[in-house]
C-alpha cells in the first residue's frame, strides 16, 4: 500500500500520535466500563482509585451481572429493540431518502416554504419535550402498548431529510442528466445513480436511524413500558433502583447496547475506503 | 439546479416523510406551544387563556435568566469546539496511511453509546471520591478535583461528556464529505505548488460547505437540546451552574406539571434556535 | 384540552384510518396495568389473578428515576392507563389536588383502615379523602461497623440507644481515618444513606422543633430559612465541610462501601439489614441503634413510604379497585412483604409478625424488631403540600451544594425563592 500522505503532508509520527491521544481517550472509559461489567458489583470501584491498570481489566472475572440481566429478559429487550430499529432503517431510510431527493434536486413551488416550516422546525424542537401531545394522540389511536406506536412516530426524521438534501445536492448534474436522457424515472435515478454513489451518506444516515431507534428510552417507556415490548435503554435503567444502583449491571446492559451497533457498524467502514478507490484515483 | 417539468414528482416524493413530520412531530409541537398561551388550573384541569401571562411570569423569574445565561456560555462553548476537533478528526482519520481503518473503527465507538450510558459512565469516573479521572491525577500528583461538583468546573465537564460522543459523530459527517471531494482537485491544487495549509484552506474547505452548513446547524441544534447529561448528573446545580433551559423546560413541565411555563420557555428557546440557525445557513450559503 | 383533541384527532383520523389497524380486541378477563418499580412482581399477581380469575395484571415497571415524569404525562394527558399506580406518599396530596386518583374511601372496612399506622393513613390522604391505600411504611436507624469503634477506643452503643447528633458529631471525627496520608479519609465517620434528600434530612430541623412547611402547605419563607433550619443545616455543613467526617461529592449508596469498612456510620432504612445479614463475604462486625436527635431537641425519625392508587380515567374501576384492596390490606399485604417489595408493611398485623416470626429470633435480623418498633414512635412524615415534587426536587439541589460547601443561609434562602416560585402556579 502507498503509505505517502495524499490528503496533507502531515508528518506520519505526528499523525499517529495524535490518532493514539485520540484513540486513548475513547477507549479508557468503554474499557473501565467494559471491565467493570464483568467486576462483582462491590468491586465495581476498587482499582479506579487509586487508579491502577487493574480497573481497565476485568482481575475479578465474573459473569454475574450478565447472567442477572439476561435471567431478567434482557435478551427479549435486545431483540425487540434490534426489530424496532431495523425496521426504522429501512422504512425510514426509504421515506427520509425520497424526501431529501426531493429537497435536494427539485425546483417546486413551496419547497423552501415546506422545508423551513416542516424539517427545520420539527428538528429544532426536542422530541421528549412534545411527548404529551404525542401521546395523546397515539393513544387515541389505540397504539399504546402496539408495535406501531413504538415504530411509526420515529419513521420520518428531519435530520437524516436534512442530511440528505445536503448531500444529493452535491452530485454532478450531468450524471443524472444522462440517465434522464435515456428515459429512466425519477425513482429509478435515485436508486440506479444516486444512491450507489452516495455510500458514505447512506451509512451515516442508517447509522442515524439505527442509534435514535436502538437507544430510544423516554417514548418506549410511556408507549409500551410492559415486560414483553420493552426496549434495551429502559431494560438498562431497571437497574437504577430505589434503595441503589446495580453498577455492574447497569454497565453490562450498556455494554450490550453499544456492542450492537458496534458490530454493524464496523463492517459498514469499508465504504468509506469504496468511495476513495471507488473514484478511479488508483 | 434542475427545473423538473412533472411538477407533482417532487411532491409525491415528499409525501410519506411530510406526512409523518407533520402529524408526529410538528402536530404536537403546535400543541406543546400552544399551551405557553393557557393557564390550566391544576384544580380543576380548566384551560383558561391567558394571553402573554405564562412568558411574563417566565421573564419575571429569575431561574429563567440564569438558565439563558448557563445556555449562552454552554452554545459559546460546545460549539466551536466539537466543529472544530470534529473537523480536525475527520483530516486526521481521512489521511492516507497503514493502519488507518482500524482507527476509523475505534473513532466510530462512541457514537454507539447512548448519551445516557457516556453520561452515567463519565458521572462515574469524574467521582470526586472514588473515579478514575482523581485516580490517574492522584498518580500524577495532582489534587482531586471536584469536576461536577464545582460551580467552575461542572459546565466544562458537561461539555467534556458531550463532545465526547459529538466529537465523533460530527466527524463522521465531514469524513464523508471529505470523501467526496474528487482527488484530481486536490492533486491539481498540490501541482499548482500550494502548501498543505493552502490547499485545506482554499479548496478543502470551500468545497466542504455543505456539509459544513449540516454539522453546524445539526450540532448547534443537538447541543440546545441535550439535557440528558443534566438530568441524570447535576440536576442544574451546582448553584444552578449546569440549569440550561432545556433542562429548565423539561422539569418545569414533565415533573412539576407546569405545562404553562414550560411552553413558553420552550418558545422563547425556539425562536432564539431558529435566529442562530438562520445566521449559520446565511454565512454557509450556496453562491452558486 | 378539548381544542387541542379537536385538532390532532378530527384532522386526522380520516388520513390515519388507511394505516392503522387498531389493536383492541377485548379479552376474556379484564386486563390492568399496574405502573410501579422494579419489585418482584410476580407473587402478588400470581396469588392476585388465583383468587380473582376474571381479571389479568400488567406491571410496567420503570426505575425510580423515571416514575415521576411517567405519571405526569400519562395522567396529565388524561390517560385511561395505567389503571393502578405505585405513589411515593409525599406525591398524594400533589395528585389528589389534579383530580388524577380515585378517592378509594369506600373500597375499605373499618377494620382494614384501623389496621394501617395513623400516620401512613393521614399521609395518604388529602382533604380528608383517602386517595392511596398504605402500602408500606418506612423508618430509619444508625447502622455501625463495630470494628471503627474498636479501633477508635470507643464502645459501640446498644440497639436501644439514641445517640445525639453532638454525640455522632464526635464520634464520627475519631472514626475518620487517613490511612494513605494523601490527606483525604481512606475511612469516613458518618453519612446519611439518602445524604441530600429531604426525606432523611428533614429530621435535622424536626428534632430542634422546626417545621417542614408552612400550615397552608405553601410557604417556606420563614419556615425552612428560619433559625432551626439554619441550625440543623449548620450541623449538615459542619459534617461535610468543617469536620471532615463525612464524603463530600457525588450522591452514592453507602451500603456499598460501609460493606467495605470504609463507613463507619451512617443512618439509614431497615432494608439494609437483611442486605448485610445475607451478604456471606461480609467481613465486618455491624450494629444498630436508634434513630439520632439533637441533645436540646426531641426524637424526630423519618417515615413514609410507597402507597398505591387508583387512576381517575381507569375504565377498569373494579378491577383496579380490588386489586389495590388486595395488596393494601390482610393476606396481600402480608405476601408483598414477604414476597415483594420487602419494605416495612403498613399494616399493623403485618408489622406484629416481626414479632413473632422465628426469622427475627437472633441477631442480626433481630435488629428488624427494633426497626418495627422505631417505626411507630417519634415518626415524622414528610411535608404536605401539593408542591411537593418541587419542594422535594429542589431542596436536593440545595443540599447537595451545601454537602459541597456552599453557604447555608444564602442556600436555603435561594431555596425560597425557587420554591416560592414553583408554588405560584398553585395559588
Amino acid at each position: 500500500m502507498n503509505s505517502k500522505p495524499l490528503r496533507s503532508h502531515a508528518q506520519p509520527l505526528v499523525v499517529y500520535a495524535l490518532l493514539l491521544l485520540g484513540v486513548v481517550i475513547v477507549i479508557v472509559p468503554l474499557m473501565w466500563a467494559a471491565a467493570a461489567s464483568f467486576t462483582p458489583n462491590h468491586k465495581v470501584f476498587e482499582y479506579a482509585y487509586p487508579f491502577s491498570w487493574r480497573a481497565l481489566f476485568p482481575v475479578d472475572f465474573t459473569l454475574e451481572a450478565y447472567d442477572n440481566l439476561f435471567d431478567r429478559g434482557f435478551g427479549r429487550a435486545v431483540g425487540n429493540t434490534f426489530f424496532l430499529a431495523i425496521a426504522t432503517v429501512i422504512i425510514g431510510g426509504a421515506v427520509n431518502a425520497l424526501a431529501g431527493f426531493a429537497f435536494g434536486r427539485f425546483e417546486f413551488r413551496g419547497k423552501n416554504a415546506l422545508f423551513l416550516t416542516i424539517v427545520m422546525l420539527t428538528f429544532m424542537v426536542p422530541v421528549d419535550l412534545t411527548a404529551i401531545p404525542r401521546y395523546i394522540l397515539v393513544n387515541s389511536f389505540g397504539w399504546i402498548n402496539t408495535w406501531q406506536g413504538l415504530l411509526i412516530p420515529g419513521l420520518a426524521n428531519s435530520l437524516v431529510i436534512f442530511l440528505f438534501r445536503q448531500f444529493f445536492a452535491e452530485i454532478p448534474q450531468e450524471l443524472i442528466d444522462a440517465a434522464r436522457v435515456d428515459g429512466a424515472t425519477w425513482l429509478r435515478v435515485l436508486v440506479s445513480i444516486i444512491l450507489p454513489i452516495s455510500k458514505p451518506v447512506l451509512v451515516a444516515a442508517a447509522l442515524l436511524m439505527f442509534i435514535s431507534q436502538w437507544n430510544a428510552f423516554f417514548w418506549p417507556l410511556l408507549i409500551a413500558p410492559t415486560k414483553e415490548m420493552r426496549v434495551v435503554q429502559v431494560e438498562i435503567s431497571l437497574a437504577i433502583g430505589q434503595y441503589g444502583t446495580v453498577w455492574n449491571e447497569l454497565l453490562a446492559g450498556s455494554m450490550i447496547a453499544a456492542i450492537v451497533p458496534i458490530l454493524l457498524v464496523i463492517p459498514f467502514q469499508r465504504y468509506y475506503v469504496q468511495a476513495i478507490t471507488g473514484t478511479g484515483l488508483e | 439546479m434542475m427545473r423538473a417539468r412533472q411538477q407533482i414528482i417532487p411532491y409525491l416524493f415528499l409525501l410519506p416523510a411530510l406526512l409523518l413530520l407533520v402529524v408526529f412531530n410538528l402536530m404536537p409541537t403546535i400543541a406543546t406551544l400552544f399551551e405557553s398561551m393557557f393557564v390550566i388550573s391544576l384544580r380543576s384541569g380548566e384551560r383558561v387563556f391567558a394571553g402573554f401571562a405564562n412568558y411574563n411570569r417566565i421573564f419575571n423569574d429569575p431561574i429563567f435568566w440564569k438558565s439563558f445565561q448557563v445556555t449562552v456560555v454552554f452554545s459559546l462553548l460546545v460549539n466551536p469546539i466539537q466543529i472544530a476537533l470534529a473537523l480536525g478528526l475527520a483530516v486526521l482519520i481521512n489521511q492516507r496511511a497503514p493502519g488507518i481503518g482500524i482507527f476509523r473503527s475505534i473513532y466510530l465507538l462512541p457514537i454507539a453509546v447512548s448519551l445516557n450510558v457516556t453520561a452515567i459512565v463519565w458521572g462515574l469516573m469524574l467521582d470526586q471520591n472514588s473515579g478514575m479521572i482523581n485516580g490517574i491525577l492522584l498518580q500524577l500528583g495532582i489534587p482531586r478535583q471536584p469536576f461536577l461538583h464545582s460551580v467552575d468546573q461542572a459546565l466544562w465537564s458537561i461539555i467534556v461528556i458531550a463532545s465526547w460522543i459529538g466529537v465523533p459523530l460530527w466527524s463522521l459527517f465531514i469524513l464523508a464529505g471529505l470523501q467526496n471531494i474528487p482527488p484530481p482537485v486536490l492533486e491539481a491544487a498540490k501541482i499548482d505548488g500550494a502548501n498543505a495549509w493552502q490547499s485545506f484552506t482554499k479548496i478543502t474547505l470551500p468545497l466542504l460547505r455543505r456539509v459544513l452548513a449540516f454539522v453546524l446547524v445539526a450540532d448547534t441544534v443537538a447541543n440546545f437540546l441535550m439535557f440528558a447529561p443534566i438530568l441524570l448528573l447535576t440536576s442544574g446545580g451546582p448553584r444552578l451552574s449546569t440549569n440550561l433551559i432545556m433542562y429548565e423546560t423539561y422539569r418545569r413541565g414533565f415533573l412539576y406539571g407546569d405545562l404553562g411555563a414550560s411552553a413558553a420557555m420552550l418558545s422563547v428557546m425556539l425562536v432564539i434556535v431558529f435566529i442562530i440557525v438562520g445566521i449559520e445557513l446565511y454565512a454557509l450559503r450556496g453562491r452558486d | 384540552m378539548l381544542l387541542r383533541k379537536l385538532l390532532l384527532v378530527t384532522m386526522l383520523l380520516g388520513i390515519f384510518a388507511i394505516l392503522l389497524a387498531p389493536a383492541s380486541a377485548q379479552d376474556e378477563p379484564t386486563t390492568i396495568t399496574w405502573l410501579t418499580l422494579g419489585w418482584p412482581t410476580e407473587a402478588i399477581i400470581e396469588e392476585f389473578e388465583a383468587r380473582n380469575p376474571d381479571v389479568s395484571v400488567e406491571a410496567e415497571q420503570v426505575g425510580f428515576n423515571d416514575l415521576f415524569a411517567q405519571i405526569q404525562v400519562r395522567l396529565g394527558a388524561g390517560s385511561e392507563v395505567p389503571d393502578v399506580i405505585s405513589v411515593d406518599v409525599p406525591l398524594v396530596s400533589g395528585y389528589a389536588f389534579r383530580n388524577w386518583l380515585l378517592p378509594l374511601d369506600p373500597v375499605f372496612t373499618g377494620d382494614e383502615v384501623e389496621d394501617w399506622l395513623p400516620a401512613a393513613i393521614d399521609a395518604g390522604s388529602y382533604e380528608g379523602t383517602l386517595y392511596a391505600a398504605p402500602v408500606s411504611t418506612s423508618t430509619q436507624l444508625l447502622f455501625y461497623n463495630k470494628g471503627c469503634f474498636d479501633r477508635a477506643g470507643l464502645m459501640p452503643p446498644g440497639a436501644d440507644d439514641r445517640l445525639t447528633w453532638e454525640e455522632i458529631a464526635e464520634i464520627a471525627q475519631q472514626m475518620t481515618f487517613d490511612d494513605d496520608g494523601d490527606g483525604t479519609p481512606d475511612v469516613w465517620g458518618f453519612i446519611w444513606e439518602q445524604m441530600v434528600r429531604i426525606y432523611q434530612l428533614q429530621a435535622l430541623p424536626e428534632s430542634l422543633g422546626g417545621s417542614a412547611i408552612g400550615d397552608d402547605g405553601m410557604t417556606v419563607d420563614g419556615v425552612i430559612n428560619s433559625p432551626e433550619w439554619i441550625e440543623a443545616y449548620t450541623y449538615y455543613y459542619n459534617m461535610f465541610n468543617v469536620w471532615n467526617a463525612a464524603p463530600q461529592g457525588e450522591e452514592f449508596w453507602p451500603a456499598d462501601i460501609f460493606e467495605t469498612g470504609n463507613i463507619c456510620m451512617f443512618v439509614g432504612g431497615p432494608w439494609n439489614i437483611p442486605r448485610f445479614a445475607n451478604n456471606a463475604d461480609l467481613d465486618i462486625e455491624w450494629g444498630v441503634s436508634r434513630h439520632p436527635y439533637f441533645a436540646d431537641g426531641v426524637p424526630a425519625t423519618p417515615t413514609g413510604s410507597w402507597h398505591i392508587g387508583v387512576n381517575a380515567n381507569t375504565e377498569n374501576v373494579d378491577a383496579a379497585t380490588r386489586f389495590v384492596h388486595f395488596i393494601s390490606t390482610g393476606e396481600g399485604a402480608e405476601i408483598w412483604w414477604r414476597r415483594g417489595s420487602g419494605d416495612f408493611p403498613a399494616q399493623q398485623s403485618v408489622l406484629a409478625l416481626f414479632a413473632t416470626e422465628e426469622e427475627f429470633d437472633a441477631l442480626p435480623m433481630s435488629y428488624m424488631r427494633t426497626a418495627a418498633d422505631e417505626a411507630t414512635v417519634n415518626p415524622r412524615p414528610r411535608a404536605v403540600t401539593v408542591g411537593f415534587l418541587e419542594y422535594e426536587q429542589i431542596l436536593q439541589n440545595i443540599f447537595q451544594d451545601i454537602r459541597n460547601g456552599a453557604d447555608v443561609e444564602e442556600s436555603l434562602n435561594l431555596a425560597v425563592q425557587r420554591i416560592d416560585s414553583e408554588m405560584a402556579k398553585y395559588r
